[in-house]
């Protein structure tokens, strides 16, 4: 039977033999460029990899739409946008480009809710440097839309699309301005 | 109001300063109206942790640990380390994980309620409103003998648990292991510089201990000792602070729309405050003051801190959490069920039940 001071002083000892093999697994750790190591960088690599191959499906499937609206096709734009919506629904990408596409031919209203529904679905269309940002073209509709939009309430305070617009221009106001989101 | 007393103008210092570098953490690179905010940096924390899956959310703030560990320091410098617990532990997770469920649903804590008001949010009232009717409601409570028993030393120093966890999290934020997340991206992608924001926690954690400082014991004491009350003075300070530097540095900007990180669903900002300021009444301290406890060896507030951490990851998991668009439906949820849980516990954990 071990006394309790024996005891004691074997569980110090072993206190100091874990936290000696416990500086020398970190230290082996660190230094190696063994599997282990490379496990534990998997995590952030993984998602830096998912996310620059979203940018690239992106930009390869939206690319069609791309070549027609600077060939100033914006009817078949739109329609290219439909077709591919049918296969992805809710891919932000696509509310991005149709809302650019209705504020060329000056439908604000439309323009301002697909924003609105792009942004709620992926917040990197409002950030800064981002390689999805639109925060530019998001600015600029919201500072002509607040304008027309108020304008449009004034004379017509009862017009419920101009109140929901308005609505929506100030939710990306509020993502414009910042925050924690 | 005793102004030779020196706990008094203690307390008002932290508040100003509490309310300038809140500001100044923003101008500095913090997320606008978010220079502190401990709901805020809970949910980025926990996504940093991999507690839950938004990756615009993910972010150690080191302001965080700077709070335990300055609160750790002032006691154990001034001996008022006390390894101390066993009030209604599991309770107190419950609490913390309820007490973000109410702010994620108002966007942020007590201390970003101040910071967004003094920025010129006027969404904010009915945050205030619901805070100060929760506080008053915690306190009728408390009064009627509602008790979550009764807080004892603790041998077992289980005081030092949290105040260690958060200084291995201050390792993790240095070394950068693998696990720990950062968003390249949105909100936790904004940041202070590392090391002023951690000198800044360090600074606010230690005075906070000393002062004992808290957002919603300023508005319990004024309900119980009217303007004789320091902590009053000291939310006042932080006010006239965070209000100063938003007009110096061009952030005021008064309005009700678009302001950043906000919302217009005023019910449930006001619930969701309602809920945050009885719950924080009734465990003795806003989220602030709770981890700033747990740095003194609180293991009751430790365990509210846990929740809190928890919670963090659930309101984002779950999407209890607001967006500028609004509450959602689980957030709408989450705030009636904790409301209702928080009545229950008022009606049913009475001393002479």
């Amino acid at each position: 039977m071990l006394s309790r001071g024996l005891f004691d002083k074997l569980l110090w000892l072993a206190l100091l033999l874990l936290a000696a093999a416990l500086v020398v697994v970190v230290v082996r750790a660190t230094g190696s460029s063994g599997p282990s190591a490379n496990k534990v960088l998997d995590k952030a690599m993984e998602r830096a990899m998912t996310y620059q191959s979203r940018v690239a499906l992106i930009r390869e499937l939206y690319g069609p739409v791309e070549v027609l609206l600077q060939a100033g096709q914006d009817q078949s734009a739109l329609l290219k946008l439909a077709e591919i919506e049918k296969t992805y629904p809710g891919e932000a990408h696509g509310q991005m480009l149709k809302g650019s596409i209705q504020a060329r031919l000056g439908a604000i209203d439309e323009a301002v809710a697909s924003y609105a529904t792009g942004v709620k679905l992926r917040g990197d269309y409002v950030d800064k440097e981002n390689p999805l940002s639109w925060r530019v073209e998001i600015g600029r509709i919201v500072e002509t839309g607040l304008q027309t939009v108020s304008a449009r309430l004034a004379t017509n305070p009862d017009n419920r699309t101009a109140k929901a617009t308005m609505k929506q221009l100030y939710y990306l106001q509020s993502r414009l301005a910042g925050g924690c989101e | 109001m005793n102004w030779r007393d020196q706990h008094y103008w203690l307390v008002v210092i932290t508040g100003f300063l509490a309310g300038t570098l809140g500001v100044l953490l923003a101008v500095w690179g913090n997320p606008e109206n978010s220079g502190i905010c401990v709901s805020c940096f809970m949910e980025t924390s926990a996504g940093a942790l991999g507690l839950h899956n938004n990756e615009r959310m993910e972010y150690l703030r080191p302001e965080l640990l700077g709070f335990v560990l300055g609160a750790f320091v002032s006691a154990a410098l001034l001996r008022e380390f006390k390894s101390r617990g066993g009030s209604a532990p599991l309770a107190r997770v419950f609490a913390g994980v309820l007490l973000i469920v109410g702010c994620a649903v108002f966007i942020g804590c007590p201390i970003k309620l101040v910071l967004r008001l003094a920025a010129g949010d006027l969404t904010v009232l009915s945050g205030l409103f619901g805070l100060v009717i929760g506080v008053g409601l915690g306190l009728r409570g408390l009064a009627h003998g509602l008790h979550l028993g009764r807080t004892r030393q603790d041998p077992s120093g289980s005081g030092w648990l949290v105040p260690g966890l958060f200084l291995l999290l201050l390792v993790f934020y240095f070394v950068r292991p693998g696990f720990l997340l950062q968003s390249p991206y949105g909100g936790a992608a904004q940041h202070a510089p590392g090391w002023v924001a951690l000198a800044v926690g360090l600074l606010l954690g230690f005075l906070a201990q000393r002062s004992r400082f808290c957002i919603t014991g300023g508005v319990r004491d004024s309900f119980l000792f009217g303007l004789r009350a320091p902590l009053l003075w000291g939310v006042i300070a932080f006010v006239g602070g965070a209000l100063l530097v938003s007009l110096l540095t061009g952030r005021f900007q008064p309005g009700f729309y678009g302001q950043p990180g906000a919302h217009t669903d005023l019910l449930w900002s006001g619930l969701g405050m309602l809920l945050v300021g009885w719950i924080s009444a009734l465990i003795g301290g806003c989220p602030f003051r709770q981890l700033v406890k747990s740095g003194e060896g609180d293991s009751d507030a430790g365990l509210v801190v846990i929740g809190m951490l928890l919670g963090g990851g659930i309101v984002q998991s779950w999407g209890i959490a607001a967006t500028s668009s609004g509450v959602s439906l689980a957030g709408k949820v989450a705030v009636l069920a904790g409301l209702m849980l928080v009545v229950v516990a008022t009606l049913f954990l009475r001393e002479d039940a």
